[in-house]
């Protein structure tokens, strides 16, 4: 173990997406030392469009607004629009990493392949350059996990499949239109990639299928005037209790977009907030247009044809599952994630009861943008991180309350459909006021932490 | 005092929900030669300049700008929103002082690096709401506008200037005259500023009368304010100084535009002093 390299009180933080970069950031500014690492050879995780594990395709743009996607303290420029597009995001990060001095304390082409604990709840944190294959060990107090829930696919098998004659492909390969243009496409699943790849096949292939296992609400990007979802926002700040914003949200729907069931998509067989919100305008009209001819779940595939559960088939050049991704934390045993099955169970989605010195950020699923609570998760974190260093039983204190919460969701009181999909799904505003207690009290038990701080 | 929170203010319904329009952003700046490729450890932090009531970045590059320039710091100046060249004069009966904070806020993260910010007079309270969600390197209060709200001074200004503080109840701009914000200047100079001051925004002064937070502020504060301010009396500067746990310094014979009164170079040492030895 001679040649591990002691990096004290330290923090490491694993991944430079938005949810590592803002736990840096906030690390960094509240006078810890912290290391960022990042296997691939740029910052901002999925926004960073040629990355292996980027999952935005050519035509993505956000499907949130600003105002709540950005980071707080880092508003995105005036000059981008509402929704901005994946390479201005991209550029955003950029310019957020060089504004805060994020660079001088990032490893890039560094991936973590192992963190493995160490003597009084320490981390050993081994990388590997991903150019020269070298291996590195370092030691830290304590170690963030933020790399991503978006990446790793989630591939279905239905009967026959290995008999299908077309290509079968995930979202995860889908970068441009290239992948349908002319040919007969299924896309499969109604996450809000599955719908923007529904519609851009719509515009470029000769066919396009588009199963769902069930109906959905199909939210424009813009009602009134406005962008729905600070509409949306308005109506939660307003407290408007779930039940009047469920008949609002479904009149407004009728009023804009119309009935579902006229456009031949079907009756959706849940109540609204109690799935992940999908934001899309042109889906339905497309589907009005004939373009997108909405089916069921799939029942087989029999060589070049799928047949579906309502006893139709369609002949299909290529599949695009658009089923959605599940969190992969390979570098790390998996007893400290405290896992039910396939998914961490944590405190606040946040802390582990396994071990106080480990902190996971991004493993959430907003039904808003997502920036703004990567930033206050990094700042619970960072705050916590500075408490250890000071007071290390005040923070196990506060550590042992948040724990002791382990598991409580945030779902702005709707029951979540049980899927894959709604692991990590949070109702944000619940869930900031949460984050927000639990930083007056731990801001409370650290008035030192202030005047520390530069 | 109980309205002051020291907590991190998570939750911005207002701004979700209803974020401020954008408007066209005066921003002056002198970067010293050289200064962009020195090492970011050791170079000098760039400042950024807030301007008060009715004024605008002018003020600040009459004298300050070359002269802190001239010590090697980048600085910046921003006209708030219907003020000096910036645009927004036709909305300024609706603008509000979050709308301010949003223009200080996009110069920011257009900046290189953090700034130390250095706010005047309403540009001090200012600088404070953005100093509650972002974190600069250090925050120098000039003169500031009370952060317990300006309300207890109305009395005051009742009955000392009647028609001054009809005026401002009716929504029209504080008057601001020579003998209020300069001590010694000549008449024809102290003319001419008073002659660039703008309006004001209704809705931003009556927020003045009022009580503002402030976030748990990680950063150097300086407070300096003057037993001459005929605008900000001494109470007003000692309680925000007391908010953050310092002591105002005190620069007896300027007026309340201590970046254009005689003594400037005085007034301007004592925060670039201070930038240097603590930000
Ligand atoms: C198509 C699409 C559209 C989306 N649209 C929106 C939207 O409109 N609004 C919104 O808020 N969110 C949106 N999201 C969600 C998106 O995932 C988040 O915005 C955000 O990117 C998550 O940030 P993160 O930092 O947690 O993860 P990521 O952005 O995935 O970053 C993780 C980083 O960790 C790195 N990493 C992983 N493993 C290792 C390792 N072992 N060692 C070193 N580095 C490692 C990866 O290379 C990556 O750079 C969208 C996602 C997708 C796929």
């Amino acid at each position: 173990m001679s040649d591990v390299i002691d990096r004290g009180g330290a923090w490491a933080v694993v991944g430079a997406g938005p949810h590592g970069l803002s736990a840096l950031k906030n690390l960094l500014q509240l006078g810890l030392d912290a290391d960022g690492f990042e296997r691939d050879t740029d910052l901002g995780g999925n926004w960073n469009f040629h990355a292996e594990n980027s999952r935005v395709y050519e035509s993505t743009h956000l499907i949130s607004t600003k105002p709540f996607t950005q980071f707080p303290d880092f508003p995105m420029p005036d000059a981008y629009p509402d929704y901005p597009s994946h390479w201005q995001v991209h550029r955003y990060f950029r310019s957020y990493a060089e504004h805060f001095g994020l660079l001088d304390h990032l490893h890039f082409n560094s991936e973590v392949v192992s963190v493995t604990p160490a003597a009084d709840q320490r981390w050993d944190v081994t990388m590997r350059d991903r150019e020269t294959g070298d291996e590195t060990t370092r030691q830290y107090a304590g170690v963030v996990i933020a790399n991503g829930h978006n990446w790793w696919p989630k591939i279905p098998q239905y009967p026959g499949q290995d008999t299908f004659t077309g290509e079968i492909k995930h979202s995860a390969d889908y970068k441009s239109a290239d992948v349908v243009r002319g040919k007969r496409v299924l896309v499969v699943g109604a996450g809000n990639t599955g719908c923007d790849v529904a519609v851009e096949s719509a515009q470029n292939a000769k066919e396009t299928f588009h199963s769902t296992r069930r109906g959905y609400y199909y939210n424009p990007k813009y009602a009134f005037g406005r962008p729905s979802d600070q509409t949306a926002d308005l109506l939660l700040a307003l407290r408007l209790p779930l039940a009047l914003r469920r008949v609002m949200f479904k009149s407004v729907l009728r009023l804009t977009v119309g009935d579902f069931e006229k456009f031949g998509l079907r009756k959706p067989d849940h109540e609204f907030f109690e799935t992940h919100p999908i934001v899309n305008q042109q889906l339905v009209y497309y589907v009005g247009h004939g373009d997108i001819s909405p089916k069921p779940d799939i029942a087989r595939f029999d060589g070049s044809t799928v047949h579906f559960e309502d006893g139709t088939s369609a002949e299909i050049d290529v599949v695009v599952f658009c089923t959605g991704y599940l969190a992969h934390f390979p570098f790390l045993d998996d007893s400290y994630l405290n896992l039910d099955g396939d998914h961490p169970v944590l405190a606040r989605q946040i802390f582990t009861p396994a071990t106080p010195t480990l902190a996971v950020s991004g493993l959430i699923q907003p039904d808003s943008g997502q920036w703004t609570i990567a930033h206050w998760q990094g700042m619970l974190i960072a705050t916590y991180a500075a408490l250890r260093a000071q007071d290390p039983q005040a923070a196990q204190r506060f550590y042992d309350a948040m724990v002791a919460e382990t598991g409580v969701r945030f779902t702005g009181g709707a029951e979540y459909k049980d899927s894959t999909r709604h692991y990590y799904e949070i109702a944000h505003q619940e869930y900031l006021r949460a984050i927000e207690r639990d930083l007056q009290r731990i801001e409370s038990m650290t008035p030192s932490v202030m005047a520390a701080a530069r | 005092m109980s309205r002051l929170r020291r907590s991190s203010k998570v939750m911005r319904l207002w701004d979700w929900s209803v974020p401020p329009t954008s408007a066209h952003r005066e921003v002056l700046s002198i970067v010293p030669e050289g200064w962009i490729d020195a090492p970011r450890a050791t170079r000098k932090p760039p400042i950024l300049f807030v301007h008060g009531l009715a004024h605008g970045a002018w003020c600040w590059r009459e004298h300050w700008m070359p002269a802190a320039a001239e010590r090697g710091f980048p600085v910046y100046a921003v006209s708030l929103r219907g003020h000096g060249d910036s645009g927004g004069r036709k909305r300024l009966g609706r603008t509000l002082l979050r709308h301010y904070v949003h223009d200080v806020m996009q110069t920011i993260t257009e900046l290189p690096q953090q700034p130390v910010l250095v706010g005047h007079s309403m540009g001090a309270l200012v600088s404070q709401l953005v100093a509650d969600r972002y974190s600069p390197r250090g925050l120098a209060l000039l003169t500031p506008a009370p952060i317990q709200g300006a309300a207890y001074e109305m009395p005051k200004l009742i009955r000392k200037r009647p028609l001054d503080a009809a005026k401002v109840l009716a929504g029209g701009t504080l008057p601001l005259r020579a003998e209020q914000l300069f001590t010694g200047l000549d008449e024809a100079t102290a003319a001419r500023y008073v002659d660039r001051l703008g309006r004001e925004s209704p809705w931003a002064q009556y927020e003045l009368l009022l009580p503002h937070r402030i976030g748990p502020v990680r950063c150097p504060v300086l407070v300096v304010g003057t037993p001459d301010d005929r605008v900000v009396d001494e109470k007003a500067v000692e309680v925000t100084a007391a908010a953050y746990g310092v002591d105002p310094v005190w620069l007896p014979g300027i007026g309340h535009d201590l970046m254009l009164d005689g003594g400037w170079e005085k007034a301007l040492s004592v925060v670039l002093d201070w930038v240097d030895e603590r930000c």
